[in-house]
């Protein structure tokens, strides 16, 4: 039982909880279908805290994620360990998804299902006990 | 970052809600990168505009921005789509079927573009249209479209980064870019040169094979310095259309056409790249057998293309490819008006298609056992990736594979 704590940079503000989807590399375009919201791997994203090792970019993506918002199936957050990209911070902006990057170590200790609290602050907190 | 109170009150919605979303979209980009400010841009240029990639929600954003009365703020102009606007069928031609929904689709995002306030000539080479001719060195743009933006930093010495998706939009609209990567001097400035160890002028297909080269052995924020003789201004526009395709570097320092000059002595690093490994580069890449398709456009044609090819067309009978032109509708003009001599033979034996390209249509989708046969690496480059045998090949030696 406990809380691990991280900090990160806080590109789109927003504040929230849920369980984790994570994904070490994901581009926007080709490997998310914005009408399901699921990724290549199978996962949905709809509703989940999306964690993502890094971006790989595709210069349409900003477009997916404001697909994902057009089909109602956004996440509640998009949270980088390394630094978001252009195509991702402007998709996160017009698709109004909380956007944080730099999020060090989080990869080590996320995985699906376990709950992530994030705030405006940049604060993002995952339960250690799942 | 730190904005100014008129940037403030655009952030604030006093100008709209569009141009807020959009300044709001720079800023966070631009924070992201490290940026300090945003700068005035002169002129933008918006690519990915293909109902093919953006889908109804591309659309549906773009309606959503023309909605809350987005307009650009400065000259804008647009990217080629899948298709000849005002003849739709052209495509038919050379097999490419267009659906009804792909149609509507795309033609409502050249509607939401122009709603916008965009001079919709859909072309990838807006360096070629009178629209731009009053862009200086110097000056500040926002460009998608990686051949166009490394032909604008590289030879016209306008600046901009690589502006992928909706940014170079975004930019139109609030009339701004940060202030970031290609706009700064400092950035400008080459450290490593290559130089091609052969005085011979490159010609466009080896031109665009170094451009390949180059691109795959240099990564970085700063331009590379390129000594290189070529051949002419296809030469230099297919070269810079190759380093697009096959790298992410936004532009090149070419050796006396890139301004303004460096001292060379000063480089970190300079490399030599063999002469004869680009040879073998051209033959491994030589078409082995008949074309079904000749094509020339990528990055869209200029007028003297065309005369160069009608030229060596004429007297010629009935070739036995088809061959596809495409180029922008104000070069198409251009070309009749300068060369109303050549419009006849090409006409009868080519298929001139404007407002599109063989790469962002469908070409191919449906049939890749189709061989094609072009002067330009970047469609070598991305219709392989589809399945389709490309060779390449000079527009001089096009012709003897026309009658194969």
């Amino acid at each position: 039982m406990g809380t691990i704590k991280f900090h990160g940079r806080v590109l789109n503000p927003g504040s929230g909880e849920g369980p984790a989807v994570v994904e070490e590399a994901l581009s926007f375009y080709g490997e998310v279908d914005p009408k399901t919201g699921t990724t290549v791997s199978g996962k949905t994203i709809h509703d989940r805290v999306l964690v993502i090792g890094r971006p790989r970019g595709s210069t349409v993506g900003s477009y997916t994620l404001y697909g994902l918002k057009y089909y109602s199936r956004k996440p509640l957050a998009i949270i980088v360990e390394s630094e978001a990209d252009p195509i991702l911070v402007a998709g996160a902006i017009l698709a109004d998804i909380p956007l944080f990057d730099k999020v060090k170590g989080i990869m080590e200790r996320v995985s699906d299902g376990i709950i992530i609290t994030f705030k405006d602050t940049g604060e993002i907190t995952i339960s250690s006990d799942g | 970052m730190y904005l100014t109170r008129e940037e403030e009150r655009i952030l604030s919605g006093y100008e709209g809600e569009a141009k807020a979303l959009a300044i709001k979209t720079l800023v966070k980009v631009g924070e992201a990168l490290g940026a300090e400010r945003l700068i005035p841009i002169k002129h933008a240029h918006v690519s990915g505009i293909s109902y093919g990639t953006i889908g109804e929600h591309g659309l549906a954003l773009l309606e959503e921005l023309v909605e809350k009365g987005a307009r650009v703020e400065v000259p804008t102009t647009v990217n080629p789509i899948g298709f000849d606007s005002e003849e739709p069928s052209l495509m038919s031609h050379i097999g490419v079927r267009l659906d009804d929904e792909f149609v509507k689709g795309q033609m409502r995002i050249v509607k939401a573009l122009r709603a916008m306030g965009a001079q919709t000539t859909l072309t990838c080479t807006p360096y070629y249209l009178p629209d731009t001719r009053f862009l200086k060195p110097g000056d500040s743009v926002s460009w998608g479209e990686s051949s166009a933006i490394l032909y604008g930093n590289s030879v016209i010495g306008i600046r901009t980064n690589r502006e992928g998706g909706p940014l170079a939009l975004m930019s139109a609209i609030v009339g701004k870019t940060y202030y970031w990567g290609l706009h700064i001097d400092e950035n400008r400035k080459p450290t490593t040169g290559f130089k091609v160890d052969h005085n011979e002028p490159l010609d466009e297909v080896m031109a665009g094979l170094l451009g390949k080269l180059v691109a795959e052995r240099y990564a970085g924020v700063r331009p590379p310095y390129v000594k290189v003789a070529l051949r002419d201004e296809l030469a230099v526009k297919e070269m810079l259309a190759a380093v697009g395709a096959a790298g992410s570097l936004a532009m090149i320092y070419l050796d006396g056409i890139t301004g303004p000059s460096i001292d060379i002595v000063k480089l970190e690093r300079f490399e030599t790249i063999d002469w004869r490994e680009l040879a073998s580069l051209y033959e491994e890449h030589k078409p082995s057998e008949k074309p079904d398709v000749v094509f020339l456009g990528c990055p869209h044609s200029r007028a003297e293309d065309l005369a160069r090819l009608a030229k060596l067309l004429e007297g010629k009978p009935e070739p036995k490819s088809k061959i596809v032109i495409t180029l922008s509708r104000s070069e198409y003009r251009r070309f009749r008006e300068s060369y109303p001599e050549y419009l006849g033979v090409l006409k009868e034996k080519a298929v001139i298609v404007r407002d599109t390209c063989l790469i962002v249509s469908p070409f191919g989708r449906d049939d890749s056992g189709l061989t094609v046969v072009t002067n330009s690496y970047k469609a070598y480059f991305y219709l392989s990736k589809r399945g389709l045998k490309v060779g390449l090949s000079t527009i001089e030696d096009m012709i003897p594979l026309l009658y194969m």
